[in-house]
């Protein structure tokens, strides 16, 4: 016992004098995620508001004659109409305009006759602004349109009220709670997985394959000390840094939330109409409950203990520094891929074998239990999994450290 | 000589090693005794340095056997590590711990206390002329810093036999003696040294008795008087040649 802590201690402290290790471990878990995670939602937030403050151009054809509907059309918000002395279709594809109404001439007199009227509009699909133009436009035509309409229903004694014959109210059952820990059953997992891995990587090849590197090693199996308690040692290490890089990104994205946080809208209802103008808006609560909150430490600490003795067993194997870098640097892939997948397929129902694969057992109860649900047998499952792999993979690495072949291996 | 009276602390007996089928040791016999500075002399790949890393139990015979201090290299690994010192030619220090942390963490390995380390550390960084980069970071050392910082280590738990693999390598003329002098001081102290070099002066200074190891094999052992006298030469380098080119 004594010899695994004294071991512990000297590869933790060599690691913190180690730029590269101290970098992995602290500095970018604590800085990197919330930087990116913060970065994408303003992106997003930033995006929504060009596109909403984006002035679109619409020529309108006929426009003297100037009638209601163009009325309509020019006081819709952030549209502009323009006067133009080319052909219609020319400005559209020059994108001197994004949009071109065609109104007829006889629009007043056809209104009053009750017939039909035909707009044309002539749009560019690979222009965005030419979109939101006619988005626009649309609004203004249906607006307008319902006018027309209430007016002539007025005209027979019939009231407005029977254009709308159907009407939609929405209701959301899916609690903040339940909304925001969907949220985080896509970040949560995403995050221990990837900084289980990257935290306990450098460490791993450190004290392993850059011992053999450095012709350290050969000295350190020549004291007394047991292979095993070696390897132990230096698991302990590894799987230290890992968690640490688990815990700083998790506080660090907490606080991130809390302090910049996403714009949270109360009113979901509002967020729904605006989202005609492109406007989306997120109702989350991103409270955990304690329960929630001891199984996932706890299985994420497993999950650590596994991923640390895998990647230390790999490295171990490896004769150098670059060799251990090129084994451990796609496990990133391997590892993130499974994560992308399951949050992909929607009202995924995973078969009880799942939960027997390390890394994805840990997704899959982690989306469950943030939502709410406990599943006693897939958390037992994913545990036991867990704990095997850990004890098998360090097995592997003490057998490693003592194959000569591998140990001497040129 | 009253050598045969005195304790044996290595014994190898036939013991083979090959690596994928090339043989690299090839049935060598022989053994060392306390107080006495043992010479293993060869030229490069002669199968030194891995016979000596046999006898540390760093690597595992393919056939024969080795006992230090009485207790069988491959079934008692531990002991065996516990009353050995090995300087090998791949030496490697911790580079962002200093001299004195290199050290410590060793000692505390070999299962020393706290004051014995102290007093450990004292007694070699003054015999081995360190004091002065001791508490430097090893990786600003020398290559005769790293040397000396890497035999303090490989005996920082003052073991009954020191093995030491071209120990001289890299030192300047000053460096080497102190070495040598370390060398008769253990010596003195009923230690059994197993001294492998190519500096034939060296081994001819210090060496008790010599084993010419050639292509894995042993081809003579004696002391340095006798192989002088069956080669009819004047120094051991020539001896050594003669040796070695009548093969
Ligand atoms: N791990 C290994 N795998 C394969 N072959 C090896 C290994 N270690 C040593 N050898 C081979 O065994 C032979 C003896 O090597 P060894 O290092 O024991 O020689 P040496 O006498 O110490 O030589 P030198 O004076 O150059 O240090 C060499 O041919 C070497 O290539
Ligand atoms: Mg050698």
């Amino acid at each position: 016992m004594r010899n695994i802590f004294i071991i512990w201690r000297k590869e933790l402290k060599d690691a913190l004098r180690d730029k590269r290790t101290l970098m992995a471990m602290i500095v970018m878990p604590m800085v990197l995620m919330p930087l990116i995670i913060i970065g994408m939602f303003k992106l997003i937030d930033y995006q929504m508001q060009q596109a909403e403050k984006q002035v679109v151009k619409v020529a309108v054809e006929n426009k003297k004659n100037d009638s209601d509907l163009v009325e309509f059309i020019s006081s819709q918000e952030n549209l502009e109409i323009v006067n133009i002395s080319l052909d219609l279709e020319a400005a559209v594809k020059e994108k001197a305009v994004d949009l071109a109404i065609i109104v007829p001439e006889d629009i007043e007199d056809r209104i009053k006759k009750q017939e039909v009227i035909k707009i044309e509009v002539i749009e560019h699909s690979l222009n965005d602004r030419s979109d939101i133009a006619l988005g626009k436009v649309n609004q203004a035509v249906t607006a307008y349109n319902k006018q027309v309409l209430e007016s002539r229903f007025k005209d027979q004694g019939i009231s407005g009220n029977i254009l709308s014959g159907v009407v939609i109210e929405k209701r959301d059952v899916a609690t903040k709670e339940e909304i925001g820990g969907f949220g985080l059953g896509f970040l949560l997992p995403l995050l221990i997985v990837m900084w289980a891995n990257v935290g306990g990587q450098y460490i791993a090849i450190d004290v392993s394959a850059g011992e053999k590197e450095r012709k350290t090693l050969e000295s350190l199996l020549l004291t007394p000390v047991k292979r095993l308690e070696i390897v132990f040692g230096k698991f302990l290490a590894v799987s230290t840094s890992a968690l640490t890089s688990v815990v700083i990104s998790l506080v660090s994205i907490y606080i991130a939330i809390n302090q910049f946080g996403f714009k949270i809208e109360e009113n979901i209802d509002k967020s729904v109409q605006n989202t005609a103008s492109g406007a989306g808006g997120f109702a989350m609560d991103f409270s955990i409950e304690p329960a929630a909150l001891l199984v996932i430490f706890a299985v994420s600490i497993l999950l650590v203990l596994v991923f640390s003795a895998i990647l230390l067993s790999i490295s171990i194997f490896a004769k150098s520094y670059k060799e251990a870098q090129n084994y451990l640097g796609p496990s990133y892939m391997i590892i993130i891929l499974p994560v992308v997948i399951v949050n992909s397929i929607p009202n995924f129902k995973p078969p009880l074998a799942l939960f027997a694969v390390p890394a994805v057992n840990t997704i899959l109860l982690f989306k469950e239990i943030l939502v709410g649900a406990y599943d006693w047998g897939h958390i037992a499952i994913t545990v036991g999994s867990l704990a095997i792999s850990a004890l098998l993979a360090i097995w592997t690495a003490t057998k490693i450290y003592s194959n000569e072949k591998v140990l001497f291996r040129v | 000589m009253l050598m045969n009276n005195r304790e044996s602390l290595i014994q190898v007996n036939n013991l083979s090693k090959k690596f994928n089928g090339f043989v690299a040791v090839d049935s060598i016999s022989f053994e060392t005794k306390a107080g006495e500075i043992f010479g293993l002399l060869g030229p490069n790949g002669a199968g030194k340095t891995t016979t000596l890393r046999i006898t540390s139990s760093i690597l595992q015979p393919t056939s024969g056997s080795v006992e230090v201090c009485g207790c069988d290299v491959v079934k008692d690994s531990q002991k065996v590590r516990e009353n050995i010192g090995i300087l090998t030619t791949e030496i490697g220090v911790y580079d962002r711990f200093t001299g004195r942390e290199n050290l410590a963490y060793f000692g505390e390995l070999y299962g020393l206390g706290r004051e014995q380390l102290d007093d450990r550390i004292e007694v070699l960084s003054k015999l081995l002329d360190m004091q002065e980069f001791l508490d430097r970071k090893a990786g600003t050392y020398s290559t005769g810093m790293k040397q000396k910082l890497a035999i303090a280590r490989s005996i920082i738990h003052d073991p009954q036999v020191v093995i030491l693999d071209e120990p001289t390598t890299g030192l300047d003329v000053l460096a080497s003696l102190t070495v040598v002098d370390f060398m008769r001081m253990e010596k003195k102290a009923g230690k059994s040294v197993i001294l492998s070099t190519h500096r034939m002066s060296d081994a001819e200074k210090l060496c008790d008795r010599v084993a010419i190891m050639h292509k894995g094999k042993l081809i003579d052992l004696d002391t340095v008087k006798g192989l002088l006298r069956k080669t009819k030469t004047v120094d051991l380098e020539e001896a050594f040649l003669k040796m070695i080119n009548n093969k």
